[in-house]
């Protein structure tokens, strides 16, 4: 993919996650929706490709301003990688050669790769998780499991063994990928996967749409070192 | 204390992607109405407590409109900042707030008084809740409140959020 492609994807990605994001907040506080409406419009100028530099400085306004609402972010780790695509996306446009602007969006496409490979690392570093056992403990009694059902799943020791170990070895070898476009795109497909799962079972969307908005930066990236090596 | 929103950009910028490292303590939330604000809670409810099983179907439609779940992850967040600074007052008041809000929401809204809750001669008139941590002890759970929130009036909701289990 080339850098023109990759970057224009990206803020159509970007903009239907925003636009998704925002949309919840609707029906909420009349506080909330004097920031997610604006923020909802904006997300659609994105997508149409109008005034993007300028669309993309309101944009990072706007989610300062949330920040501030909710003094941190409202979802944590997708609110967080949607601010890091946000000021990525930001200086790409504003940077002032060409090289800069790749910098900029390389960091970002770095970003993605350490999200699953440190992930992995701090997890295969913890004997709870190289046991199973605190994947266990999330389905027993963290806040995540959307239903009393999937509490059970806590009861297949092996199943989350299984499932630890799996999560574990992806999260670790992801940065491999790198090595041919094919592995690079059977990787993010897993990825996707792993993010719609974690979505079903602990309603995580948001981190769905984000994450896959980060995947075009990769695509590029690939590529990039593949020309530069 | 109130955070600068550039304070708050940093670990955006500089992420720690530490996702799931150790598994903490979970928070539940419990709330309780009251009749006056010196009232002692006896009776304490789970605030949104999970379906007992969610369809497939329902799974799928929450990728796109997901908004009481977001919210509640939000709420356990809140929970969380209150459970890391429970010595520090000025340092959870917006999370105590914001809870509070959003449970008041839950019962005026989704019209959680019962005709006993409004009865004229001791209606319930305030709100307080608490929180629950549950932690891995060795092989058992152990559960334990750390904290109990001020007794704040029911105020009249503006918010329709509507019910989506």
């Amino acid at each position: 993919m080339n850098f023109d492609d990759a970057i224009r994807l990206t803020e159509i990605l970007l903009g239907f996650a925003f636009a998704q994001q925002s949309i919840e907040h609707f029906s909420s506080f009349a506080n909330e929706r004097l920031l997610f409406i604006p923020r909802w419009i904006l997300a659609a100028l994105l997508i149409a490709g109008f005034h993007t530099s300028w669309v993309l400085l309101l944009l990072l306004i706007i989610s300062l301003a949330i920040l501030y609402r909710f003094q941190g972010p409202y979802n944590g780790g997708s609110d967080r990688m949607s601010l890091l695509i946000l000021c990525c996306l930001c200086l790409v446009h504003f940077a002032p050669t060409l090289r800069w602007q790749e910098m900029a969006f390389g960091y970002l496409a770095l970003q993605l790769i350490l999200s699953y490979f440190i992930s992995g690392w701090v997890k295969v570093k913890n004997p709870q998780w190289r046991n199973g056992r605190a994947l266990r403990d999330v389905f027993q009694f963290s806040a995540y499991p959307v239903s009393e059902q999937l509490r059970e799943w806590s009861k297949a020791p092996w199943l989350l063994f299984v499932m630890s170990w799996s999560v574990i070895l992806f999260e670790l070898i992801f940065p491999f990928a790198l090595l041919s476009s094919t592995s690079l795109y059977i990787a993010l497909v897993i990825a996707a996967l792993f993010h719609f799962t974690n979505a079903c079972l602990f309603g995580l969307n948001r981190f769905f749409w984000i994450w896959i908005t980060a995947y075009p930066s990769l695509l590029w990236f690939q590529l990039r070192i593949i020309a530069v090596s | 204390m109130i955070y600068n929103p550039f304070k708050l950009l940093l670990p955006a910028l500089l992420p720690s992607w530490n996702f799931f490292d150790v598994i903490a303590p979970s928070p539940r939330i419990e709330f309780a109405l009251l009749h006056s604000e010196n009232d002692t809670s006896t009776q304490w409810q789970e605030f949104r407590p999970r379906p007992a099983q969610l369809p497939l179907s329902k799974m799928l439609s929450r990728m796109f409109w997901n908004p009481r779940w977001n919210e509640t992850l939000y709420v356990i967040s809140c929970a969380e900042r209150i459970m890391e600074n429970t010595s520090q007052n000025n340092l959870y008041s917006h999370s105590e707030n914001e809870i509070l809000n959003r449970i008041m929401n839950d019962i005026v809204c989704n019209k959680m008084l019962t005709e006993n809750h409004k009865a004229q001669d001791n209606p319930t008139t305030h709100l307080q809740f608490r929180l629950l941590v549950i932690q891995r002890k060795g092989l058992e759970l152990i559960q334990e409140v750390v904290f109990q929130s001020r007794i704040t009036p029911l105020s009249v909701c503006t918010l329709p959020m509507g019910d989506d289990t």
